[in-house]
């Protein structure tokens, strides 16, 4: 890494000297406001046209630009204006522009699509932008949370502050067909494999903007696209210059149905500072702090290895209840033949009396559990700090140097709940971007802090307090209190209600100093010592660079060429992974090219292929096509061919977990055939050992899951652009799905039998589906701008999964059909300062399958509104906004916390 | 454009309003209700034993204080009720005949509610209720019986899960024990109540004390004793046969069959007209292995009572299948009449003829057949089998 770092020094350098070429003359100052307030414009593009040279206003909208000589022509332009032409004469009087707001539509530039800035409405394919704009009018609390407003997009929300985007189908809480990239950078977390965007990331207060690529998107970005990326872009300090902030208080639970109501804080700070026309900086925190939503789901659930279902029973009625969110129940055992046939054994005058207890049939009792809301820290909190230098090596070369640090508390779900305690994630890089390359370098470094995995804790927990087992254990004297009643004549229900209420007498309740005191050592102690701690300190390196050739071969076709090199040292000290000897190091690298032509007038075809290579499985080639035909002036019909894969992920090649139920996850690489000895101890299918079938594991090549997708969009810009319409339609086909399964080994050696289902070791090992998989669907988008500064939008989208055997989990997790509806106004009142919006959303229920529960969801509607009001002369803005305005509880995934009403009232300075 | 303006208005007001109908009708999550749980109804069993006309037994539950343990609806029990006959039977035998079976009820009432030992009615009581409800669909036909405790522990100091048990069965008919059951199956809010021609009495004793004290069984004693003295398990069948956690059915030969067969065995040198004696004598002088393999021939592992016996001759294993398991074991065989046994048979391997169980399934001392203890249950018989 440090020969790697020497290298790009000496290179910034070189091309520093080299290009260090600044001759300018006359300098011309001005100041840009906006017409109708009059309040200055930060921020705006102030370029000579017909040259290199330009710059951007300050936060009061003062600009100044070196010219060689005068007259000269200035070009004003930004977003959400109409671009003016001043020429200038004379610069001993300071230019005063009046920028007149623009509501064109589809004027919006975007990278992500092809590597390259273009118009979106000239995207080959399905792209969505939200910029710094979309996100101050937004009514939602959480700049990430503007994602969901997009079409096709699906969220998962574990809590506050843990949401997992997609689109296309395959959601889950820290989905890993998804790429979150920030300033370039991968944001997954390298060992616990979700993307932390939404906690460990740019503040609000920086994001330039956000894109949107629906659908495979590996052969630009990469593996891991397989359902789409979500690039986020942060604002550069040369632009968006001086002090802001935005103090955001609100109130949540309002309606005390989860806790008392309690207070939201979301607190943002940014300076960036232009130091001179070569040199700028930025820092920027932020600070969220709340009591989090809660997992509350109590329904009773069926926790087989491998679909599970929701069933019915609780608490009172059933013994061996499983709440989904109540922990610690998930430990259970069949009393009949764990106790009581050794009492019927040496008592055989009560063997028929056992015999026949509950027909017969097995006696399972579960521990008496916790709720989520015992178990679990309800502050919530977030801290993102981020800064960056800026300096131009040249007119054409810029050198960052940046870090952006978050740590938090906030709840995960992964195969369990996880509660994310004291987590920390940095990501650091150093990048040169000139106009044909760029070249960046950084890292990503967890350390998952005093994580721990609630369920695990909580039956420790039990344990500590009672254990399990033993002639003195908690099922020996729940199991002999049973019996004891119903040879008293007791009902099945009430004999197992005394028998609880007899071995719980002592239980220690979640708000004493006991509960407290031996919990806390339990999370506190390495799960690879018998806690529950998560350890992780992985760390994700990456070197990455592209080169624009196309002012070397445009007259053959733009191309573009990029390689990229990564390696993971994946370090749990054996709490996560099998790394109980040391770090795993794994490395990847990749190659793409992409080349783009015109071939006729108003057809633009763009090939792109990308080559990677993975230590641990076979090299992978991922090309895409796609065409762009102009139909009539800002009217595309776009056709591609896409194709995406992933590698397993490192949890998926290395783990080496036990979770809560009775399962141990493994990776799925050769070696843990080896640790486990399945060649003296064969392992077999669980699901088909436990219908009577014998079915043994027959290792296959573990290998990347992969997507070839088509798709016809079109987009395009009608009535005089008043509305724009986007609408795409999609056909995709997984091979080699990557999935777990359940295997079941014998504890003795012997023969495999039925009864191993229930007392054998039980592997969850990931596998490749010979299932081809085929998912389908649709979005369409109408935006419209209407008069009196109103804005409105709407957007629907479908996706569907075909072809999925009966017994095949394929984790789809996207409603068939999904709306948005939103209706805003930027301006309005006498003095158009103020503003409005309104979002609404509707999520089609679905059968949501995932390895903590599965289930079907309801339909969600929800509202979120704002009102904001300008105050030009303190450059500041009044927001009063409601998420969920109607506090009405919704959730989208089983098990997750449940979503209630966030009202809030925010003061923004200098936001841009 | 005033127009435009006034429709968009329209327009947007009527957008709010069905955003704001659809977020207001958020469903709650999916819930899967327990399987319908219909509340018991009707009489529980203390009220449909007060309603009844076998109000003898009835005064019996009260005396014995047992009413609230019925009335309870947390609890579900099986009762067997002797019906009014069965109870004056019982006051007859139990006021050691001073009260004819053919006194008015009042006289039996009144010996129940004042003469008979509370702590007695409480432990019949007791041990004709069963936890749990029993109907006779679920009670096997299998042989031996099936084994059921009741309420009454005997020791409660001793273990909380001790129990006398019962033997209820539906092999040959429905029976608790040897009893027959006139009717089965009336169903109250908190159990079953079965019917029962005559009131099961709880054990108080064990099968050696039957046998220990029994000049009937005198020689078979002998036997025992001298099987006992095997030094390799010195003392165990008596052990077992007084161990309360057994379960044995013992064929117990009386005097005479001993004698008939120790004189045919000594060549007639031993004459049945000789005192019991002479021939424990014998008894002592022959080999212990011998001794000891045709008394565990003559004991069964499970409980046999006399109805529970075949129509057709079947052979069951016994004590002697532990050592060798191909034994054939011994032949059962009952002839009923009506609902009651008039005549059963025991044939061992080697024995010419079935013995005979000699049927009188009254308590002891004068009882024979049925015989009911503890840990076991006693029949007599006119033969010492013979395993070969």
């Amino acid at each position: 890494m440090r020969k790697i770092t020497s290298y790009l020094v000496s290179f910034l350098l070189a091309t520093g000297f080299a290009n260090f070429t600044f001759a300018q003359s006359v300098t011309v100052s001005g100041n840009v406001r906006n017409s109708a307030t009059k309040e200055g414009a930060g921020a705006v593009s102030v370029t000579v046209k017909g040259g290199i040279t330009g710059t951007f206003t300050d936060d009061k909208g003062n600009f100044k630009i070196s010219v060689k000589a005068l007259p000269v022509t200035l070009l004003i332009s930004s977003v959400g204006y109409e671009m003016q032409e001043l020429t200038i004469s004379d610069a001993k009087t300071p230019v005063q522009v009046e920028f007149k707001t623009s509501n064109a539509l589809g004027q919006e530039i975007v990278v992500s699509a092809n590597r390259v800035p273009q118009r979106i409405m000239e995207s080959p394919v399905s792209i969505e932008r939200v910029s710094a704009a979309n996100i101050r009018n937004s009514p939602v609390a959480n700049f990430y949370d503007v994602v969901t407003t997009l079409k096709g997009v699906d969220v998962t929300t574990s809590s506050l502050t843990f949401k997992t985007p997609t689109t296309r189908g395959f959601n889950s809480s820290g989905n890993t067909r998804f790429n979150q990239l920030v300033d370039g950078m991968d944001n997954q977390a390298p060992g616990l494999n979700f993307s932390v965007a939404a906690i460990i990331g740019l503040s609000e207060l920086d994001v330039d903007g956000m894109e949107l690529l629906s659908g495979a998107s590996s052969a630009l970005y990469g593996p891991g696209g397989m359902n789409g990326t979500l690039l986020m872009t942060s604002k550069s300090p040369f632009k968006y210059q001086g002090l802001s902030f935005l103090v955001k208080e609100g109130i949540m639970n309002t309606d005390g149905k989860q806790r008392p109501t309690s207070p939201y804080h979301n607190w943002n700070l940014r300076w960036g500072k232009k130091v001179s026309e070569k040199f700028a900086f930025k820092i920027n925190a932020e600070l969220i702090q709340a009591k989090d939503w809660q997992g509350v789901d109590q329904r009773n659930y069926s926790r087989a290895a491998t679909g599970g279902r929701v069933i019915a029973g609780n608490r009172a009625s059933d013994p061996n209840y499983d709440g989904i969110n109540t922990y610690g129940d998930e430990t259970t055992v069949e009393i009949r033949s764990a106790v009581l046939n050794t009492i019927g054994g040496q008592a055989p005058f009560l063997k028929n009396f056992i015999d026949t207890l509950n027909g017969g049939k097995a006696i399972n009792v579960s521990r008496t559990g916790y709720t989520e809301k015992e178990v679990t820290n309800p502050n919530t909190v977030n801290f993102k700090l981020g800064g960056s230098f800026h300096y131009k090596v040249s007119a054409f070369t810029e050198a960052v140097l940046a870090g952006y640090w978050g740590t938090g508390n906030t709840v995960y779900t992964g195969s369990e709940r996880y509660s994310l305690k004291d987590f920390k994630m940095g990501q650091y890089k150093f990048e040169l971007n000139n106009r044909y390359w760029s070249v960046r370098a950084y890292t990503t470094q967890e350390n998952a802090g005093q994580s721990y995995n609630t369920t695990v804790a909580t039956r420790l927990f039990n344990e500590s307090w009672r254990p399990s087992g033993g002639s003195t254990g908690w099922y020996a004297q729940y199991a002999q209190t049973y019996l004891v009643g119903r040879l008293g004549g007791l009902s099945d229900a009430d004999a197992h209600t005394n028998s609880r209420a007899a071995v719980d007498a002592l239980r220690p309740l979640s708000t004493s100093n006991q509960f407290r005191k031996s919990y806390d050592s339990i999370r506190l102690l390495p799960i690879s010592k018998g806690g529950a701690l998560l350890l992780d300190k992985s760390d994700l390196y990456s070197l990455d660079g592209n080169y624009n050739m196309s002012h070397l071969t445009h007259n053959f076709a733009d191309i573009i060429i990029g390689a990229t090199y990564r390696k993971f040292v994946l370090n749990s000290e054996g709490t996560l992974f099998a790394d109980s000897t040391g770090p795993i190091s794994i490395q990847e690298y990749g190659a793409y090219i992409q080349a783009t032509r015109q071939i006729v007038n108003g057809v633009k075809l763009t090939f792109s292929g990308r080559y990677d290579k993975n230590e641990n499985f076979k090299d992978r080639f991922t090309p895409r096509a796609t065409a762009l035909f102009k139909v009539s002036e800002n009217n595309n019909i776009r056709l591609s061919y896409q194709t995406a894969y992933r590698f397993p992920s490192t949890q998926q090649q290395y783990i080496n977990l036990a979770v809560g139920s009775n399962v141990r996850l493994i990776g799925g690489l050769p070696g843990f055939r080896t640790l486990f000895n399945f060649a003296g101890k064969p392992v077999y299918d669980f699901e088909s050992l436990r219908k009577g079938s014998i079915v043994q594991y027959n290792p296959a090549e573990f290998k990347a899951e992969s997507l070839s997708s088509f798709e016809l969009g079109y987009k395009g810009l009608l009535k005089g652009g008043m509305f724009l319409v986007d609408a795409y339609g999609y056909y995709g086909q997984y091979k080699d799905f990557l999935g777990r399964q359940v295997f079941v080994q014998s504890t003795t050696g012997l023969p495999i039998a039925v009864a191993d289902t229930n007392n054998g070791y039980r592997y969850s090992i990931p596998v490749n589906s010979s299932v081809k998989v085929k998912s389908y669907g649709f979005g369409i988008s109408v935006d419209a701008r209407l008069p009196h500064n109103f804005t409105a939008g709407v957007n629907l989208a479908s996706d569907i999964i075909a072809d999925v055997p009966s017994n095949f989990v394929a984790y789809f997790n996207a409603p068939k059909y999904k709306a948005n509806f939103t209706l805003g106004n930027s301006a309005f009142g006498k003095s158009k300062r103020f503003g409005a919006s309104l979002a609404y959303r509707w999520v089609q229920g679905f059968l949501y399958q995932g390895d903590f529960a599965t289930g079907n969801l309801p339909d969600v509607h929800t509202v979120d509104a704002q009102v904001s009001f300008k105050l030009p002369k303190t450059k500041s803005i009044l927001k009063f906004g409601a998420n969920n305005l109607l506090n009405q509880y919704y959730y989208n995934a089983v098990g997750n916390a449940q979503i209630g009403g966030l009202y809030y009232v925010s003061f923004g300075y200098n936001v841009y | 454009m005033k127009y435009i303006i006034k429709n968009f208005k329209t327009s947007l007001l009527l957008a709010f309003s069905a955003v704001l109908f659809l977020s207001s009708c958020n469903k709650k999550m999916e819930q899967l209700s327990d399987a319908p749980v219909t509340p018991p109804t009707g009489l529980t069993l203390a009220q449909t034993m007060a309603a009844s006309s076998d109000s003898l037994y009835y005064k019996l539950l009260v005396r014995g204080g047992l009413i609230n343990k019925i009335s309870r609806t947390d609890s579900i029990f099986t009762m067997f009720v002797p019906d009014n006959n069965a109870m004056r039977v019982f006051v007859n035998a139990a006021s050691g005949g001073a009260i004819p079976v053919a006194a008015p009820d009042a006289v039996h009432s009144a010996f129940i509610s004042g003469l008979l030992p509370a702590a007695s009615a409480n432990a019949i009581g007791s041990f004709n209720i069963c936890p749990q409800a029993i109907t006779t669909a679920s009670i096997p036909a299998t042989f031996p019986n099936f084994q059921y405790p009741s309420i009454l522990n005997p020791a409660p100091a001793l273990s909380a899960f001790l129990r006398l048990t019962t033997f209820p069965s539906t092999r040959n008919g429905a029976y608790l024990n040897n009893i027959p059951l006139l009717s089965t199956n009336t169903l109250a809010s908190n159990g079953v109540i079965h019917k029962t021609a005559a009131i099961a009495l709880p054990p108080s004793q064990y099968l050696w004390d039957r046998i220990n004290t029994d000049a009937t069984f005198s020689l078979l004693k002998a036997a025992i004793q001298r099987a006992d003295a095997d030094p390799t398990a010195p003392g165990a069948l008596q052990s077992a046969l007084l161990n309360i956690g057994a379960n044995l059915t013992v064929y117990a030969p009386d005097t005479t069959a001993f004698k008939n067969v120790l004189s045919f065995l000594s060549g007639g040198a031993l004459n049945p007209a000789m005192p019991n004696a002479v021939f424990a004598g014998f008894i002592g002088t022959l080999p212990i292995t011998t001794v000891k393999g045709i008394v565990v021939y003559h004991i069964m592992g499970t409980r046999a009572f006399s109805n529970n016996f075949p129509t057709t001759v079947t052979n069951y294993p016994t004590l002697l299948n532990g050592a060798i398991p191909a034994h054939p074991g011994l032949g059962l065989r009952a002839t009923f009449t009506g609902p009651m046994v008039s005549a059963a048979t025991v044939k061992g391997a080697a024995n010419g003829t079935a013995s005979n169980v000699l049927i009188n399934p009254t308590p002891a001392p004068g009882g024979s057949s049925d015989q009911f203890y503890l840990n076991g249950v006693l029949h007599r018989i006119d033969q010492v089998l013979l395993p070969q």
